[in-house]
């Protein structure tokens, strides 16, 4: 009897009208819940204007009277501005290094007869087993015997061949259609041509989704450059937040320079992110196949 | 997927073409990868300069320290918070954007955007937001429950706090998959849905958390990856263990056993069970996402 | 002297043999349509032709150069593909410059000078700058063969290339392949598994089934004197209707026997041996004709119209005979209904028996003997 009368209300309620109030509930809830998901980080950008006694009156969540002077301070006397510099420069070496390495490796795969093809590709893959925290002992001995303690190089090296990239781009090549390939046969077209004039033209969408995965994962590396990074001016803008943290006037905490500093550290990411979203939406649906 | 025949058939250009990435792997993964394995059975004495082998002690020595069982507890813990608290957020929030018709685009980067948002940065913002005294958030809420909510010195408290940041910055990868999932859900399943006058909280745990369940199981998988091996930073900037061991993850204690106490022994040891819950984790994601194949989902 | 030659070609994918033996002579100049259901060996056929597959077995010579294992680009042919293999990131232009380009062996004039003429014979000129995305499917195909005619190959290999068209369009487009090749006179071997497209299109044409040969003949002689009943049932549609009958003597004539009719049967080549055996029947829709339209002394049988479809040109009627179905096409707009009894007569020209093992044993007119005669050109 229950579920008979539940039905005959469920049927009952697909009025034009329930819907769009419906809708307006479901607006409402979505709005809520994305102020709630971004309210941290708009209370941030307000206090990064606050000098510290602005920020000891817990209540006042209104624009400060620093304007934008603890940005500068953060940049330019707290070297913020350095370590961003060190941040893009590493994202970018690894941004390029993996998409070159990683598109050779997926040419190799999926466009030569070779022995011991699977194998291969098992190889690669099985490197997904291997985050840094794994093997981060060695690693660090590694990167001392090499001299390369301190330098670019070891934040940049261990990072620009991925597991995730060959498979990614393998899978896109996978899809080409076959008589695309058949075709580039038949004109006897060679391997540089057929990577730099065919399969980079039509892979634009998969290397801007990669990259894009490639960059906000680089800039928020934290550990490995903690322990591998002494020198601070060689440092990267994650644990260059952490230096910030020290940064006290007349025994106050200066919160309003620290969140100014954290979001500079944001902003790249997050403007990659606005603005190369569709790639990376679509290159994250096939990392899940 | 088409089958063809592949073009080219020099196996050592083919080769040639895989050097610079099997040089990095080898190198930098496979090589330490080993290396963390042949550490784990020597003890390092005398800050990391001489070493002895020890077979088995170090696993033998962390599965009776009381500190690493803490710690391994605590980890599973942290991961079950992030994971459900993760998944059940961005459940509902992913849902909204599948059920709003207009502005999808705009609001969907809107609520990704966690993605982007670096680990360290998202710990620098809530540790000051929720200070215990001058986090503005802490504030409301104490006023709201009339509780004090200390978790510079509450060991629970900041076990939640921390959990909470790891979810914040994990909504964004989450509701991506999400959403996706959702949007692959054939339109005639949702219509007849609508025209049987099924209600909204009813599809989805009825019609919708079923089909896109191959996406939760992958979400998990890798929620818990993240749990484990990208909140470092949190507890370090956060908390650095404490209060009194209640934030210290396997992978902070990893941190200090190697780099502040130089037990590179140990260290690789922890690295080595570290390793075995990644692996672990990834088997299931495998044979999960195989079967699901099978169904053709 | 034949212009491509396939003596046994076979090919293995594994333990599946795809190809098993297939010999064939394809004339200079010849427009040869390889038909057949999915899975019978056209395509793969035509692949070991471009060198995209490599032949397991068996010997292929172009131009009277053995050919196995040369690579598909020193062979000179041209293919065209199914889903027309365009890159979509060039314009048409750019995908027909693009081969050869990568061969290198052309000087920039030589090339511009073959796009022009190829975009003139095409009439696309102003679709050159376009890229793909911005083409319509005939359009597409259109840059496809363009890309083909460029190189100026000895051989043309066509790959079901207006199964992606509409019905309209492919209609319009098999005239247009028509005359390229009165034009351009180069070898075409085309595959398809669209009959009407093998019988309009072909000078002659080869059907294949699993992998084999099963005729090769200009198109009236495929579909009135069909090798076997896979041929006669694959060409012609609606597919020629096939009956078990026992095939005897009766004071000097020879009958087919059926629970439904009884059938005088022509004196030709097979029959005196086909007596006493039982076999299969064979019969074209339309050459069944209501009693109607037959003299008056025509020899008539009745049967059942169970379902009718109007063809708008036509009646199409499954209708039961002695317990077997039997199509026949009447004329549009008669007066027939399901369950109405008619009178129909068998044309006595157009009657052929299969054996048991499903080789035609008779026809009930004589073959004319065609061997290979100079292509047709209509």
């Amino acid at each position: 009897m229950a579920t008979n009368t539940e039905s005959t209300a469920a049927t009952a309620r697909p009025e034009l009208s329930d819907y769009l109030s419906d809708d307006l509930v479901i607006h409402g809830l979505l709005v809520f819940s994305i102020v709630l998901m971004g309210l941290p980080l708009i209370l941030a950008v307000v206090m990064s204007t606050q000098t510290p006694s602005e920020v000891y009156e817990v209540t006042n969540v209104g624009i400060g009277s620093q304007g934008l002077a603890n940005y500068q301070t953060a940049l330019g006397e707290y070297n913020l501005g350095q370590y961003m510099w060190n941040s893009f420069v590493m994202a970018s070496i690894i941004v390029v290094g993996k998409v070159a390495l990683s598109l050779l490796a997926a040419l190799a795969l999926v466009y030569y007869r070779f022995p011991y093809e699977r194998a291969v590709f098992m190889f690669i893959l099985l490197t997904l087993l291997l985050p840094v925290p794994v093997r981060i002992v060695p690693l660090f001995q590694l990167m001392a015997d090499l001299g390369w303690a301190n330098s670019m190089l070891s934040i940049t090296g261990p990072y620009i061949a991925s597991a995730t990239a060959v498979f990614l781009f393998r899978q896109h090549f996978m899809s080409i259609p076959a008589s695309l390939v058949d075709n580039a046969r038949l004109d006897g077209v060679g391997p540089f041509t057929f990577l730099v004039k065919v399969l980079i033209p039509m892979s634009k969408g998969m290397i801007a989704g990669v990259s894009v995965i490639t960059f906000i994962y680089a800039w928020n590396q934290y550990l490995w450059p903690l322990v591998v990074i002494s020198a601070q001016e060689k440092q990267v803008v994650q644990v260059g937040i952490r230096y910030l943290q020290g940064a006290s006037q007349s025994g106050l905490t200066q919160w309003g320079l620290i969140m100014a500093g954290a979001v500079l550290a944001l902003i790249p990411p997050l403007l990659v992110l606005v603005v190369l979203h569709r790639p990376l939406l679509k290159t994250f649906a096939i990392q899940q196949k | 997927m088409t089958e063809f025949t592949k073009p080219f058939d020099s196996s050592w250009q083919a080769y040639l073409l895989l050097v610079p990435t099997f040089a990095v792997l080898i190198a930098f993964l496979y090589y330490p990868a080993v290396e963390t394995f042949r550490l784990s059975l020597y003890q390092t004495l005398l800050l990391g300069t001489q070493k002895a082998f020890v077979g088995l002690e170090n696993f033998k020595i962390l599965a009776t320290s009381p500190e690493y069982q803490r710690s391994f507890v605590i980890s599973f813990a942290f991961a079950a918070f992030v994971v459900v608290g993760t998944l059940v957020v961005s459940l509902f929030v992913s849902y909204l954007l599948f059920e709003v018709s207009r502005g999808t685009s705009s609001y969907l980067v809107a609520a990704i955007w966690p993605y982007a948002l670096p680990t360290a940065v998202a710990a620098t913002v809530l540790m000051f937001l929720m200070h215990p005294t001058l986090g503005v958030i802490t504030h409301y809420l104490e006023a709201l429950t009339g509780i004090e909510l200390d978790w510079f010195t509450s060991g629970p408290l900041a076990f939640v706090v921390v959990g909470l940041v790891a979810i914040w910055k994990q909504l964004g990868y989450n509701i991506i998959f999400l959403v996706a999932a959702l949007n692959n859900i054939p339109e005639t399943l949702t219509e007849s849905a609508k025209l049987d006058g099924v209600g909204r909280l009813k599809m989805l745990y009825k019609v919708y958390v079923p089909l896109i369940s191959p996406t939760m199981v992958f979400l998990v998988v890798m929620d818990t990856i993240y749990a484990f091996f990208q909140t470092f930073p949190m507890v370090d900037l956060m908390t650095s263990g404490g209060p009194s061991g209640a934030t210290n993850l396997l992978i902070y204690k990893l941190y200090r056993d190697a780099f502040e106490f130089n037990s590179l022994g140990k260290a690789s040891a922890e690295s080595i069970i570290l390793f075995v819950i990644v692996a672990i984790l990834m088997y299931v994601q495998l044979r999960v996402s195989e079967s699901y194949t099978h169904y053709g989902a | 002297m034949s212009h491509i030659q396939l003596d046994d070609l076979r090919k293995r994918f594994g333990d599946v043999e795809a190809v098993r033996g297939i010999d064939l002579e394809i004339e200079k100049g010849e427009f040869l349509v390889l038909v057949g259901p999915s899975g019978c060996g056209k395509s793969t056929t035509l692949r070991m032709l471009a060198g995209l597959e490599d032949i397991s077995e068996g010997e292929l010579r172009i131009a009277d150069e053995r050919v196995n294992g040369v690579a598909p680009k020193n062979r000179n042919v041209a293919m065209v593909f199914q889903n027309y293999a365009l890159y979509p990131h060039m314009t048409a232009a750019e995908n027909m410059k693009f081969g050869m380009k990568s061969a290198g062996d052309y000087g920039d004039d030589e090339i511009e000078r073959r796009l022009d003429r190829a975009a003139d014979i095409l009439d696309i000129p102003e679709l050159m700058e376009r890229k793909p995305g911005e083409l319509s499917g005939g359009e597409r195909q259109r840059v496809a063969i363009g890309r083909a005619l460029v190189r100026e190959p000895e051989v043309f290999l066509l790959d079901e290339p207006l199964s992606n068209l509409d019905a309209k369009l492919r209609v319009q487009m098999r005239a247009e392949l028509l005359k390229l090749h009165q034009e351009l006179q180069t070898t075409t071997v085309y595959v398809t598994h669209d009959q009407t497209e093998a019988m309009t299109l072909g000078d002659r044409v080869a059907v294949l089934d699993a992998g084999q040969l099963q005729q090769v003949a200009e198109p009236q002689e495929l579909y009135d004197f069909p090798a076997n009943r896979f041929v006669a049932e694959f060409i012609g549609n609606p597919a020629m209707n096939l009956v078990p009958v026992d095939v005897v003597e009766d004071g000097g004539e020879v009958r087919a026997e059926h629970e439904g009719f009884s059938v005088g049967l022509p004196d030709q080549a097979g029959l005196d041996d086909a007596v006493g055996q039982s076999a299969h029947f064979g019969i074209r829709p339309e050459d069944v004709s209501l009693a109607g339209n037959l003299p008056a002394d025509a020899p008539t049988h009745e049967i059942t119209v169970s379902v009718t479809e109007p063809l708008g040109e036509s009646l199409l009627m499954h209708c039961d005979v002695g317990g077997d179905e039997i199509q026949v096409k009447a004329e549009p707009r008669a007066e027939i209904r399901p369950g109405d009894d008619i009178e129909v007569g068998f044309d006595e020209e157009r009657l052929h028996l299969f054996d048991q093992s499903g080789d035609a044993v008779y026809h009930s007119t004589s073959a004319t003997p065609k061997t290979s005669e100079a292509p047709l050109t209509e």
